[in-house]
């Protein structure tokens, strides 16, 4: 416990000097998508599912918008360089860009 | 023009003539004269009899693959076997292509008989087997007491074969029919009194006698699928003349009095009904669409309302007219029904059902299966799909679904502001680094 303790709040040191500003705009991007969903969820467990694709479209957009988010993330990340060999960080936003395009143009379509 | 005219009006002629050619086997000619009064009836009503003794070497049925005749009497009980091509395959072929059979035989009657009985779906006693009552039989019997009465009560409750109004009592001598159990078309018109049973008259019975009680059926009927329709008669005396005109009055029990038998009635009745004067129904027009639609579709969306018409006619004093019945069933199926309802008569003469379409969508089909004693069986089907809403027809902008709608843009305005950010920053480390 006192280990937990002692561990948040380096962690918050950590985050806060290491990690770039760029990976911080991010995420603060993912949280709101996060608590996007989050609402929406509390919100279809208190009204129920009648409108049901509408629900299914706006969870699932939020909750895509979240995953795209976490790639870009990946992608962009200096510590990951390894790994995306001869990919730049636009590439990856221009990937993101057209990943969204896609996921928007169903959304919409599905959203009734 | 003329010509087609004339043309038309024979061919018309020539067909409803052809409805009504039938030919009559007996095994000697006299019975002409014996049966002259049922031979009289059937040319009263039309029909176009052509005698032929049953032996005759130059019997034909058909001609170059069309029957010359639609229906067929057999009045030769002693017949052994048929003349010319005609034989038990040629008659049971003859039923098969729709032909109509009236048979009638007697206690003498030989194997060619029990042959085609037994095609029909009956079971034709033994020869020189009659059926015998000793409580019901008529005055007139010689002794073996097997010219019996048998009350109407013991007709078959179906007024299109044996007519509605029987009262008299009938006069029958000849052999016993059983039956098919299995036989889901074979109908008893006429059975006898629990107190009958059939064997010979002239030997002891030491066997259990074919058939006992109500379970001896007098007069059989036998509808085909291809609604093709057959009496067998286990008496030819039935039809005669004499049982005709002799008054019937009964020796023992509730000596059952009458001044003519029921005979000629029932005979009338029921060569009317097997040679298809009664009883036929068919279907004339069949229209179904939506609900406030004037034309027909073949495609429905699910919970549409429908409305189904069919119309039916029954050939009533030789016209077409429009069927009344307050049973007719419409089903809605898929592989199971999903709807079924009785169709209402609507004072136009169509019955009409109103219903909705279930929230299932698949192939359907609209069936009428109208299926009753004495009457055609009645099969019709029509089939159409029923497919889910179309992409327009969904309810748009509902209000407890906003907070999704909303969700839904502001992640693409979130993603739009996002890209902004992320584009034009700059981090600031860098910079000094390459300083």
């Amino acid at each position: 416990m006192t280990s937990l303790v002692s561990v948040i709040p380096k962690l918050y040191q950590e985050y806060t000097t290491k990690t770039p500003k760029k990976l911080k705009i991010i995420d603060a991007y993912l949280l709101y998508v996060f608590l996007t969903a989050v609402i929406q969820f509390v919100y279809c467990c208190l009204v129920g599912t009648f409108p049901f694709n509408s629900f299914l479209s706006g969870f699932i957009s939020t909750v895509s918008s979240f995953v795209l988010g976490v790639c870009l993330r990946l992608q962009v990340n200096p510590e990951n360089k390894q790994e995306f060999q001869g990919l730049s960080a636009e590439r990856g936003f221009a990937d993101f860009i057209f990943a969204h395009l896609v996921l928007h143009i169903v959304v919409v379509n599905f959203i009734g | 023009m003329k010509l087609y005219l004339i043309l038309g009006v024979f061919l018309c002629f020539s067909a409803a003539k052809a409805e009504q050619e039938t030919l009559v086997l007996v095994d000697n000619l006299n019975i002409r004269e014996t049966h002259s009064q049922f031979f009289k009836s059937l040319q009263d009503r039309g029909y176009s009899l052509t005698y032929k003794l049953a032996d005759d070497a130059n019997l034909v049925l058909a001609k170059y693959g069309e029957y010359l005749y639609k229906n067929l009497i057999i009045f030769a009980p002693s017949v052994l076997e048929f003349g010319g091509l005609i034989d038990t395959e040629a008659i049971t072929k003859f039923i098969d292509d729709g032909g109509n059979l009236l048979m009638a035989g007697n206690a003498a009657a030989g194997d060619v008989y029990r042959e085609i009985a037994s095609e029909c779906g009956f079971e034709m006693d033994e020869e020189s087997a009659a059926v015998i009552d000793h409580f019901n039989y008529d005055a007139s019997d010689d002794g073996d007491h097997t010219r019996i009465v048998v009350s109407p009560k013991n007709l078959i409750n179906a007024p299109t074969i044996v007519g509605a109004q029987n009262t008299h009592p009938v006069l029958f001598e000849g052999t016993g029919l059983i039956l098919d159990k299995d036989n889901s078309l074979v109908l008893p018109i006429l059975t006898a009194d629990s107190t009958a049973y059939s064997y010979n008259p002239k030997s002891q019975v030491k066997e259990y006698p074919h058939a006992v009680g109500r379970k001896t059926v007098l007069i059989a009927a036998l509808q085909a699928r291809n609604n093709a329709r057959i009496v067998f008669s286990g008496s030819l005396f039935f039809f005669s003349d004499e049982a005709f005109n002799s008054a019937v009055s009964k020796v023992h029990g509730d000596k059952l009095k009458a001044e003519s038998s029921g005979n000629k009635a029932l005979a009338a009745h029921l060569s009317a009904w097997a040679f298809g004067e009664r009883g036929r129904l068919r279907v004339r027009n069949v229209q179904h669409q939506r609900q406030g639609d004037k034309v027909s579709t073949n495609t429905y969306t699910i919970t549409d309302t429908v409305v189904y018409r069919i119309e039916i006619e029954e050939l009533k004093n030789g016209k077409w007219q429009p069927f009344e019945a307050t049973d007719v069933q419409l089903e809605f199926v898929r592989i199971d029904p999903f709807i079924r309802t009785t169709l209402k008569r609507q004072p136009s003469g169509a019955y009409e059902a109103v219903f909705k379409v279930p929230d299932v969508w698949g192939v359907y089909q609209f069936k009428v299966d109208y299926d009753r004693v004495g009457y055609t069986r009645l099969y019709h089907s029509t089939q159409v799909s029923v497919r889910p809403l179309q992409h327009t027809q969904y309810e748009r902008f509902i209000p407890s679904a906003y907070p999704y709608y909303v969700s839904a843009f502001s992640m693409m305005v979130g993603v739009f502001l996002f890209s902004f950010v992320f584009l034009y920053y700059k981090e600031e480390t860098p910079k000094t680094k390459s300083e």
